[in-house]
């Protein structure tokens, strides 16, 4: 049956046609799985492949879950179905574009282990070092420490979780005492006493954890603050979904997703590649207001804790600043804001910079940060931070 | 363009939606593989209104789960009618308390509330079931609803399992205040509600508010779309578009100038500060130049 043999291998064709498109997309960043080509698969037979349109829409509704991957999506599609390179002017694809000029000056020694490994011996030297200067390590500003010592703080701060507050939810739970009572506990109870309500049961509101928001300021003299505070994020984000992060310098950028996947230096280096313009310095106010645009409105910090980093060097307009402050105090429930040269002039510190003096009215809490003992100490002040 | 998608759009056209190309065909894929459509999208852009066209249009039953924090299986999926039992219990006499089909009689069908979720399984295709603003809800919520998505199945203890011979049409919207889990998104399928274009959007006014001038239904889809270029905290969706327009007809008026518009701009700006951008602006975006 010839027509059939055709009809087969033009099947086949196709197949393999649809797979090369899912690999492409796969090579872009996007993640589709075996179960998401075969939906492909099932919606593009159900449409009609050979047109272009009904092609686009079925990869779009199966292939892609979020909103930011559509511009990848349609990249890879012109550039997989039509051959056709991205016209100049283009959305930037989802993935993050290297800047070797932005990377000379973010650039640290990574205190990490490389990709390729490093063997396990080091390891154990890096502990040692840990176990005999943990003590004066603590007090050490980051901006000072040598790479070695910086792999040693980190050590110790796998150990450390910031542990945000928390509040009442909605979700109610049993209890032995409590406000409302709990009917389906009381009518099984009474049926064993043969329809006398003999006991009473409750629930009351169970707690849930805030969500914590970093925003860390990665521009210049920052970069070594906001990596250890990243650090933080990185062990807290995997113990719970409860953080955000984002990052800024000229532009604000959000890296939770990078970070879920990546070594914390890896996010914090492509992240400087995306938001810092070294000639433009550091824009607080700009970038805090589309913070308050973007992710604020949407009810991302409503009734969250939001941890600032920054030493509040504005470029910008003082007065962008204020508003933004304004607007972020409305949406949130507390913000804490860690500044370094706090804790370089110790007790006598007062807001000395004209960005920091505009925050400060809008800060509940202002902490150095600068060093291992001011984070412990911002670990300690966040569950109090009710 | 299959003909399946296209039968859908009118279908959809006849009971007053408009859908554009995209969306027509993620509903028609929903449809035909049986999966949950996800709908994304700017607030107003008419996500919801998709749910109810669709039932109209497949002439099925719409049940709605309007889903908000702490929401939990008993508020979504069946509850027992404890006063009831209370009564029934206290009603008993002292034989019948004591006969062993008592207890499970208390656990009989006249004593469960249905909520939406049973109540989408039972009815089966012949429903649709819209989960709205699944967003609202929490993790917790999210993961139960995955394993219901899955397999449209529900046991409950005291009474067995109810199974959906066929799966009602799913339709999830999200207005992203929060991500949800790729779990979740990868049991649906996903399409994002974008303004329409003016054109589109022209008609839609004209479907919904019949009775209005083009010309006027033209200006207020121009001026709203010049108010989405500024930068608004809260940029105006279709459904501000069409009580933009309606509002102007009531106080009866057929025209749109910046003085009328100052009158009514509650109908389409609700934000103290994005009101300071448009105000000063309003001559501009009432005549766009």
């Amino acid at each position: 049956m010839p027509a059939t043999d055709q009809a087969a291998r033009t099947g086949s064709d196709l197949v393999a046609r649809l797979a090369g498109f899912a690999r492409a997309l796969r090579e872009a960043g996007l993640v589709v799985g075996t179960g998401d080509l075969l939906t492909y698969g099932e919606a593009t037979a159900l449409l009609n492949p050979t047109d272009l349109v009904d092609l686009y829409w079925a990869g779009r509704t199966t292939l892609v879950t979020r909103r930011d991957q559509l511009p990848v999506y349609d990249e890879v599609f012109r550039q997989y179905y039509l051959d056709q390179p991205a016209p100049p002017g283009e959305p930037e694809p989802w993935s993050v574009k290297q800047r070797s000029d932005a990377t000379a000056t973010l650039q640290l020694p990574d205190p990490e282990r490389g990709p390729e490994g490093t063997p396990d011996d080091e390891q154990e030297a890096r502990m040692g070092l840990m176990a005999s200067t943990a003590g004066t390590m603590r007090h050490r500003a980051f901006g000072d420490c040598s790479p070695a010592e910086l792999a040693a703080i980190r050590q110790l701060m796998r150990r450390m979780r910031l542990v945000p507050p928390r509040r009442r939810s909605r979700r109610q739970r049993h209890s032995r005492r409590g406000t409302t009572p709990d009917m389906r506990r009381i009518v099984r109870r009474t049926m064993r006493h043969h329809g006398d309500p003999t006991e009473l049961a409750w629930t009351r509101r169970k707690p849930r954890t805030r969500r914590l928001i970093l925003i860390l300021d990665v521009s210049g003299s920052m970069a070594d603050y906001s990596r250890a505070l990243l650090q933080f994020a990185h062990g807290t984000l995997r113990s719970s979904r409860k953080v955000e992060v984002f990052c800024f310098g000229t532009r604000l950028t959000r890296i939770t997703h990078q970070l879920e996947k990546r070594r914390p230096d890896e996010a914090l280096r492509a992240a400087g590649e995306r938001v810092v313009d070294w000639e433009g310095g550091t824009r607080i106010g700009e970038s805090i207001d589309t913070f308050v645009k973007v992710w604020g409105r949407r009810g991302i910090s409503r009734g969250a804790i939001v941890v600032i980093c920054s030493d509040g060097l504005e470029r910008g307009a003082a007065e962008t600043l204020d508003a933004a402050m304004q607007k972020l105090a409305r949406l949130s429930h507390r913000i804490v804001w860690l500044n370094p040269h706090k804790g370089d002039q110790g007790d006598t510190w007062v807001p000395s910079s004209l960005g920091m003096m505009v925050a400060a009215p809008y800060v509940d809490e202002m902490l150095p940060g600068h060093d291992l003992a001011s984070l412990e100490e911002l670990a300690a002040v966040l569950p109090r931070l009710r | 363009m299959s003909t399946g998608v296209g039968e859908l759009t009118d279908q959809l056209e006849a009971v007053g939606y408009l859908a554009d190309r995209g969306l027509a065909t993620a509903a028609y894929v929903a449809l035909t593989l049986g999966r949950p459509l996800l709908l994304e999208g700017e607030v107003g852009v008419g996500k919801t209104e998709v749910a109810k066209a669709l039932t109209t249009v497949l002439d099925r039953r719409l049940i709605r789960l309007q889903c908000y924090e702490g929401i939990d299986v008993h508020q979504a999926l069946y509850e027992w009618d404890y006063a009831r039992q209370m009564l029934q219990i206290r009603a008993l006499g002292d034989e019948e308390l004591h006969a062993s089909e008592t207890v499970p009689s208390l656990y009989g069908p006249e004593f469960l509330l249905e909520r939406p979720l049973l109540a989408a399984v039972r009815a089966g295709s012949s429903a649709v079931l819209l989960i709205d603003e699944v967003d609202r809800a929490d993790d917790e919520f999210e993961a139960f609803l995955l394993e219901l998505l899955s397999d449209f199945q529900v046991s409950i203890p005291e009474i067995g399992t109810v199974r959906a011979e066929s799966p009602p049409l799913v339709v999830l919207t999200s207005n992203r205040t929060r991500e949800l889990h790729d779990a979740l998104k990868r049991r649906c399928l996903y399409h994002w509600v974008g303004y329409p274009e003016a054109e589109r959007e022209l008609q839609i006014v004209l479907t919904r508010a019949p009775g209005i001038a083009a010309e006027l239904g033209r200006k207020v889809v121009a001026a709203v779309n010049r108010l989405r270029d500024l930068d608004l905290a809260k940029p105006p969706g279709v459904a501000e578009t069409i009580d933009w327009v309606r509002t102007i007809d009531v106080l009866g008026s057929n025209d749109l100038d910046a003085g009328i518009a100052a009158d009514t701009l509650g109908a389409v700006i609700k934000d103290r500060d994005d009101l300071d951008i448009v105000v000063p602006a309003l001559e501009r975006v009432v005549a766009g130049h």
